[in-house]
């Protein structure tokens, strides 16, 4: 059984590598890339508005090749990583809870409802406050961010989970423990991996929003302080190693999601359901 | 002799929030005996899912006694095990997977559960598919696969609420084929829930009619037919003698059913 779905996980991995939509996204940066150095060449802009991008690859090894560049690496990892945990437990943990208790959670709908969109960016000068501009306000902006995707996708998750499901828990004589462990988890697997993978961007932007306002350590600092020593080269090398990190951490969930979905969890069931 | 189940004066009303309700069962009385294979009918929403569910212990707050092997039970009961009308398989489970549940909840060793699983799968014919997801079986399957999973839970009763419901009718002949097998071979007391007269007749020692909502016991016929019996017994004169009498009594109570729901 287990050699089954590992089978399945090679399999969709190796399709991955070499679909049509990978070899378009690669042509179109490769061609974004030629513009920009066409119209660096051109001498249409100021050198330091669209520097060749050779002078950015210069810049980026040359940050990737001191000690530096890593700490602030590590701190935005940190804050990114411990703010999107904190985050998301307590997304799940309410979720569930405003999913079982029916009355709380439509209490809890409208505030949850209505700060959902706001941009969480107006908090920060309150989470500075009350958290410092250290490594605090930007955990806590992570924090914030995640928060809301998970709490949003767990709660539509216990209110898509099959009644007749939780029949057969209980007409099997589960223990409360067995229906949350074999009942409710594996049904809100897909929401909140759904919930999760959103968490994890908006974290991300939280932390560097939070970072380039104010700070004293981080990539998003790292970036803004090149852009005040107006060292523009360096400025956009952070920028792209933002990016490509970013785009890593997507990969790395979209993997993760594919393993927790694959057991015989196709997608259209799951909104067939609601 | 007491029956293996008993149902005394059950009546069940669910109440809304807002005052309102529905009197789904009413005041229905009903003793099976070991071994017994007993069908209900009744027109659609008539209370057989509730009077199931009663029994089951899955609804609670009602009138009446729910009494087992002598024994008055509240809530679910280990000797009563149930097929739900709706789909009602794991779907991140695999058909042994979905049949080993209640073994695994039970805290059988994997070993042991999967070997016992494996043998309710071949009963209910689904040997060769142990590895698929209901996502890959048909409804027929799917079904099948929860009837294993119940009978894997050896209840002394079986409870079926129209397990064949949404199948084809040459479908439902051949799996009622199958229920009568399992049947024989189990020897557990059975009530199925069914909209279908010939099912009924072909399947059962007796066949309770009931009335439109609240529902309520209008007869008890006695199938007096041979036994073994296979879907080749529907061309007897017997059991067409049978399935007009049911169909007499059911007439009335399905056209008081459409005219309710005309006037609604
Ligand atoms: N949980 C519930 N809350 C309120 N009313 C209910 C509930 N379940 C069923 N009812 C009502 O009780 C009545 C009986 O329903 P039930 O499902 O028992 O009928 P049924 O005989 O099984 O119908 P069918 O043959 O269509 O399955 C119906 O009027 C239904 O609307
Ligand atoms: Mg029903």
């Amino acid at each position: 059984m287990a050699e089954v779905s590992l089978e399945r996980v090679t399999e969709s991995e190796r399709a991955g590598f070499l679909t049509t939509e990978l070899r378009i996204q690669i042509g179109t940066i490769l061609g974004v890339w030629a513009s920009w150095e066409a119209l660096a060449q051109s001498g249409l802009f100021y050198r330091d508005i669209v520097p060749s991008s050779l002078r950015v690859f210069a810049a980026m090894w040359r940050h990737l090749t001191e000690a530096e560049f890593y700490h602030h690496l590590g701190v935005t990892s940190y804050e990114v990583l411990v703010g999107f945990a904190i985050g998301s437990i307590a997304g799940i943990g309410l979720g569930i809870l405003f999913g079982v208790r029916r009355f709380l959670g439509r209490v809890m709908d409208g505030y949850i409802l209505a700060l959902a969109p706001a941009p969480k960016v107006v908090f920060l000068p309150i989470l500075m406050v009350v958290f410092g501009i250290g490594v605090g306000s930007k955990i806590a902006m992570a924090a914030l961010s995640a928060f809301f995707p998970v709490v949003l996708s767990t709660v539509a998750g216990m209110h898509l989970i099959n009644p007749t499901l939780i029949r057969v828990g209980k007409m099997f004589n589960a223990s409360p423990w067995q229906m949350v462990t074999k009942v409710y988890l594996p049904s809100l697997v897909l929401p909140v991996v759904t919930g999760l993978r959103l968490g994890l961007g908006v974290a991300i932007i939280g932390t560097l929003v939070a970072e380039i306002k104010l700070a004293k350590a981080g990539l998003g600092f790292l970036a803004i302080q090149n852009y005040e020593l107006f060292r523009i080269p360096e400025m956009y090398s952070v920028i792209i190693i933002i990016f490509a990190l970013a785009m890593g951490a997507n990969a790395i969930m979209t993997k993760l999601t594919d393993r927790l979905t694959q057991r015989g969890m196709p997608k259209v069931e799951v909104s067939g359901a609601a | 002799m007491a029956g293996m189940l008993e149902v005394r004066n059950l009546s069940k009303h669910y109440r809304r929030d807002d005052g309102t309700g529905v009197h789904a069962v009413d005041d229905v009385s009903l003793s099976v005996a070991e071994g017994e294979f007993v069908s209900v009918i009744g027109p659609s929403g008539c209370g057989k899912s509730t009077l199931f569910s009663v029994i089951g212990g899955l609804v609670g707050d009602y009138e009446g006694d729910v009494v087992v092997d002598g024994q008055v039970v509240r809530g679910t009961h280990r000797d009563i095990g149930m097929v739900f009308q709706e789909e009602s398989t794991f779907p991140w489970r695999t058909t042994l997977e979905n049949v080993a549940f209640p073994l695994e909840v039970a805290g059988m060793p994997k070993a042991e559960r999967e070997e016992m699983a494996r043998r309710f799968v071949r009963l209910v014919g689904l040997e060769g598919f142990e590895d698929r997801y209901p996502s890959e079986l048909s409804g027929g399957m799917k079904q099948r696969t929860a009837i294993a999973r119940t009978l894997a839970f050896s209840p002394k009763i079986m409870l079926m609420d129209e397990p064949f419901g949404a199948l084809d009718e040459q479908t439902r002949m051949l799996l009622g084929d199958k229920i009568l097998q399992i049947w024989r071979e189990l020897k557990q007391t059975t009530l199925l829930i069914t909209h279908n007269i010939t099912e009924a007749v072909q399947l059962s020692d007796r066949v309770v009619v009931m009335s439109f909502r609240p529902g309520r016991i209008k007869e008890i016929i006695p199938i007096d037919l041979p036994r073994p019996r296979s879907s080749e017994i529907i061309a007897t004169d017997q059991f067409g003698r049978y399935v007009g009498a049911i169909w007499q009594l059911l007439r009335e109570e399905a056209s008081r059913g459409m005219v309710e729901a005309e006037n609604v």
